[in-house]
């Protein structure tokens, strides 16, 4: 093993170093929260509701109180007795730790059963019998917005994050937020225009699958409380537990190892609470560990409705654009209403368009709550825009490439809020897949019964602001590096990534730095490890953090006399006389932002901008309407590469799972909003043969020149253009338009009798 | 998971007598049985395992087919050189390797879930499985395992001992399945062919709740049309429509799959 003083003058940046943690995982010793067991732990199972709406007439639970070997059963009114106000959430204070006096799904959970033996807690769980008086219930996002059904009586915001601050929710409707945009006068030039196109599309509900399902350990004394939990948002859940309890925050440690996988389903706070409530109810540890059937059952993405309305000049020139988007939240807000805004003003693409109008609205319905899905949002809306960009493309007998080229929006040019994009290489990203699609080449369209079709589309994300990110570096006696953040690892190769960042300024090989995981006691604050922000906020936090202890080295050379290049081992024996002391660099980041106003304007949206292409070919057996995708092509703008090699499993990675949402995946829900297929047998997600045989996934040469070393995030990009590049490509095959996903091969083939008629 | 006993008899009569009772089941590969344990859909008080019967193995017959023993596993037929070219192919698509690894013949008979590959296939070849009980043995053929779904017509104290497999000779057999959602779904239709000059067997399962045998389109596929064969499997089954497709799109599945699984039995290399 090299010296840990010894300096290397390779670049860490822009080399592709295997994941740090790559060994720990393959042999089964990365640490995972489902592994930890406790002297005198309890397990809690939990019981959920069986309505989708309904007032708590009555839970019995003697029966399982009374089952042999159970510790404690809990309901929501003895979580009361602790918390007077138990409901949490980050944008509104809506979800009670277990339900009180309502319960507005199905699966929510309403008790929970303790005992030391997972299978007696189990087994009590079916013992419980609780009645409801059921009210209405309502599914659907647009009904949602007229609905008699109203899933909130009264409205809480909860005021914790600086762009959610004015969430105030609509009293007496289920609209949490509604979010509007005014730019021009798209109603007037709509009318004037030549060609005006509207469309509906439609979304479906899919859930995030992490391999590791959410787990949670609490321990506790009347004082303290250490938290153990696979999140990806360790600050907030101590922020949240400290408020709900009223207690400081330094009596509350939040640590987390390795998350199995995250995409967003472990953000702000899920078991969090309930395990810490169940610890000081009962004085013990208390895990909960959910299956992967619970689930679904806990949070989702968002099924939306988006209509979409497009003036053009004949020759394809876009003149105006309304677009009007309904999310379907579920039963509670979780962080639907930053993505109803910082998703919405996104809503128009990637276009240069004078005129927009733009209304979004977050709702409330009783489904499982939908949060943060890997892209915020963006998914949704680009499998809208890029659809009708399709459409409009063959309409006016224009090349769809062609026909985006001449409205993209280029370098220098203000987005639809009036943000002028810096460093977003649309342009080039276009470009780029045109080439590796062979876009001008000839096209096999196949024959007989296998017909084969090709499309494209181009989407783009602002990175959700503002958000703070705070990092430490420690540079020991030895002249070893530990870099301290809460940046959580899901996966996504971040602490091979920080390592890198800090290795680059300290001249030292990123496999000799130490990254230690987020613990609420040790590493400072971070916003949450989402939206693709860590890299640059985190990445920002680390390389600052490191110049102060580069600098700080520098100043002490400099004091004790030492060459400009002495070893850092020398330096702090020279110091302090033997191998002792060490020094500490911080960095903290939040870059500027300006909210928007009563129009939805504002010049300073977000810090940098994604932008994600993919193109697709595919082939359909017209007999069955069955699809397989042969072929698919992501490019995306992600600055300059920090790790290649993890830039393109990150766009591959994040292009396969979004190939689930488009071909594969559904919740089913039957009328009386219970999920029919909660089991991996029956929502199938990709596997290895769903793969196309061809994948190709590539970053463009760019720099996002307010990153670390030109860097960006990259691990939403991906899945930004393949739905519509998969319906685009479907349409140029058959001639069939889907509108609603998932593309079934039902639907397909119910679209090719549709033409046969 | 509630808690079971576990017992691992080394005969066939002390296994037959550890089966007499309530909440007590057989257990070979474990592949099925144990997710319907996580589910809470099956809470057996004693399981029964197989494995030391002695009941693996993959012999030929006198007649020149094979007997296959009910605790061979699904991977050691799928390697086997004695085994049919259409066996091995349809294993080779039957779920995946980790599963085929251990779960076993007999336990892929009895199961009874409509969506396996192996009872249509058997069926369809003609193959009978030998029955162990308490009274003593018999012998049923394949498709008269099933009653329904998730169903069959073993006596609780009963055992499937081995498979007997007719010689192929000159016949000519085929299996396609349709998944409708991921490729290693569960079929939405299963559909097995066998040829035998201007005779046929064809036998249908997913999307019916058991391996059913279509009378009407083998007697029409005897003159020889295809189409019209199709046509008719398509209209002689009671389809429901669930998770993997309305029953009108199913029977288009039946159309076009059985079409192609006639097609694929009459170039069939043996």
């Amino acid at each position: 093993m090299k010296r840990a003083t010894q300096s290397t003058e390779t670049p860490q940046v822009g080399r592709s170093v295997p994941r740090l943690e790559s060994w720990l995982k393959v042999t089964g010793r990365a640490e995972y929260v489902h592994n930890l067991r406790l002297p005198g732990m309890l397990y809690g199972k939990i019981f959920r509701s069986t309505v989708a709406h309904g007032r708590i007439r009555r839970i019995d639970v003697s029966a399982a109180q009374a089952a042999g070997g159970v510790y404690r059963v809990v309901t929501g009114e003895d979580i009361r007795q602790l918390i007077p106000e138990p409901y949490f959430g980050p944008a509104f204070h809506d979800q009670p730790i277990l339900a009180l006096d309502k319960v507005r799904y199905v699966g929510e959970p309403v008790a929970v059963v303790l005992a030391s033996d997972p299978h007696v807690a189990e087994e009590a769980a079916h013992l419980i019998v609780a009645q409801y008086d059921e009210l209405p219930a309502v599914y659907d996002e647009v009904e949602a917005m007229t609905s008699e059904a109203i899933v909130h009586d009264t409205l809480k915001p909860a005021g914790t994050f600086p762009d959610l601050k004015h969430v105030k929710g609509k009293s007496g409707t289920n609209v949490a937020l509604d979010f509007h945009l005014r730019r021009g006068d798209a109603p007037a030039a709509l009318k004037k225009a030549e060609r005006v196109f509207e469309h509906r599309f439609h979304t479906q509900q899919v859930m995030h699958t992490p391999l590791e399902p959410l787990v949670s350990v609490a321990e506790s004394t009347e004082s303290s409380l250490t938290i153990h939990t696979a999140s990806q948002s360790p600050s907030f859940v101590r922020i949240e537990v400290a408020r709900l309890l009223g207690w400081p925050e330094n009596r509350i440690r939040v640590r987390v190892p390795f998350l199995g996988g995250g995409f967003g389903a472990k953000l702000y706070i899920k078991l969090e609470a309930l395990v810490s409530a169940l610890s000081l109810l009962t004085g013990r540890p208390v895990k909960v560990s959910l299956t992967m059937e619970e689930q679904f059952f806990t949070i989702t993405k968002h099924p939306t409705t988006f209509r979409i309305k497009t003036g053009v000049t004949r020759d394809g020139r876009i003149t105006a654009r309304e677009c009007e988007v309904w999310w379907n939240g579920g039963a509670y807000a979780d962080i639907g209403p930053r993505v109803t805004q910082k998703s919405g003003f996104t809503a128009p693409g990637p276009y240069d368009i004078e005129h927009v109008l733009i209304d979004s609205y977050s709702l409330y319905t009783n489904r499982p709550p939908a949060g943060a899905l890997r892209g915020f949002g963006i998914p949704q809306l680009v499998w809208a825009y890029e659809s009708h960009m399709d459409i409009m493309a063959r309409e006016l007998g224009l090349d769809p490439i062609a026909f985006r080229r001449k409205n993209l929006l280029r370098d220098g040019r203000p987005q639809a809020t009036g943000t002028v994009l810096r460093d977003v290489a649309l342009d080039k990203v276009l470009d780029r897949l045109a080439v590796l699609m062979d876009w001008e080449k000839p096209f096999d369209r196949g024959n007989g019964t296998l017909r084969r079709g090709r499309g494209i589309a181009i989407g783009f994300k602002a990175c959700v602001s503002p958000t703070t990110s705070l990092a430490a570096v420690n540079v020991s006696a030895d002249g070893s590096c530990t870099v301290y953040c809460s940046t959580a690892d899901m996966g996504q190769g971040s602490d091979t990534a920080m390592a890198q960042i800090a290795g680059e300024v300290l001249h030292m090989a990123a496999e000799s730095i130490r990254v230690v995981h987020s613990d609420t006691d040790v590493t400072p604050y971070d916003m949450a490890t989402l939206g693709s922000r860590s890299l640059f906020h985190m990445g920002n936090a680390v390389k600052l953090a490191a110049e102060e202890a580069r600098d700080k080295l520098d100043v002490l050379r400099k004091e004790l006399g030492l060459a400009a290049d002495a070893e850092i081992g020398d330096i702090f024996k020279k110091k302090y006389g033997m191998q002792a002391g060490n020094v500490v660099g911080t960095g903290s980041y939040i870059p500027t932002y300006k909210s928007p106003d009563a129009n939805g304007l504002t010049d300073n949206a977000t810090p940098f901008w994604m932008v994600g292409a993919t193109g697709v070919e595919l082939e359909v057996d017209t007999e069955t309407g069955r699809v397989r995708v042969t072929r698919m092509v992501n490019v995306g703008d992600v600055g300059t590469p920090i790790n290649p090699k993890i830039v393109e499993t990150q766009l591959s990675g994040a292009s396969i799972m979004q190939l689930g949402f488009t071909l594969l995946e559904k919740m089913e829900f039957d009328g009386n909003g219970q999920l029919r297929n909660a089991s991996l047998a029956e929502y199938r997600i990709p596997g290895f043969l769903d793969v196309p045989a061809s994948l190709t996934s590539e970053a463009v040469v760019a720099e996002q020149r307010s990153g670390p070393f030109g860097g960006k995030g990259v691990g939403e990009t991906g899945t930004f253009g393949v739905s519509p590049a998969i319906a685009n490509a479907l349409h140029d095959a058959v001639g069939v338009r889907i509108t609603s996903l998932p593309i079934s091969a039902e639907a397909v083939f119910e679209g090719l009798q549709g033409l046969r008629a | 998971m509630s808690p079971f006993e576990l017992a691992e008899p080394r005969t066939l009569s002390q296994a037959l007598d550890l089966l007499d009772g309530e909440g007590a089941r057989p257990l070979s590969g474990g592949t099925a049985l144990m997710l319907m344990m996580k589910a809470g859909v099956f809470r057996p008080r004693r399981l029964v395992s197989l494995a030391k019967l002695k009941l693996e193995g993959i012999e030929p017959a006198a007649d020149g087919g094979l007997r296959i023993g009910a605790m061979t596993t699904l991977r050691a037929l799928e390697r086997s050189d004695q085994a049919f070219p259409v066996l091995k192919r349809t294993l080779r698509t039957l779920a995946n390797v980790r599963v085929r690894n251990v779960a076993t013949v007999g336990g892929a008979l009895a199961h009874a879930d409509p969506h396996m590959d192996l009872p249509p296939l058997l069926s369809a070849l003609g193959a009978r499985v030998a029955i162990a009980g308490p009274g003593g043995g018999r012998s049923v053929p394949v498709e008269a395992l099933y009653a329904g779904y998730l169903e069959n017509t073993l006596k609780g104290n009963e055992l499937i001992t081995h498979l007997d497999l007719p010689p192929l000779g000159k016949r000519r057999a085929a299996y396609l399945k349709c998944t409708t959602r991921s490729a290693d779904d569960w079929p939405s239709l299963g559909v097995a062919v066998m040829l035998d000059g201007d005779e046929a067997r064809l036998f249908i399962s997913a999307a019916t709740d058991r391996p059913t045998r279509l009378a009407a389109a083998e007697s029409i596929l005897k003159t020889g049309d295809v189409k019209r064969a199709a046509e008719a499997a398509a209209e002689e089954v009671h389809i429901e429509g669930d998770l993997h497709g309305s029953a009108a799109y199913k029977k288009q599945l039946i159309r076009v799959y059985l079409a192609r699984a006639v097609h694929e039995a009459r170039n069939a290399v043996h």
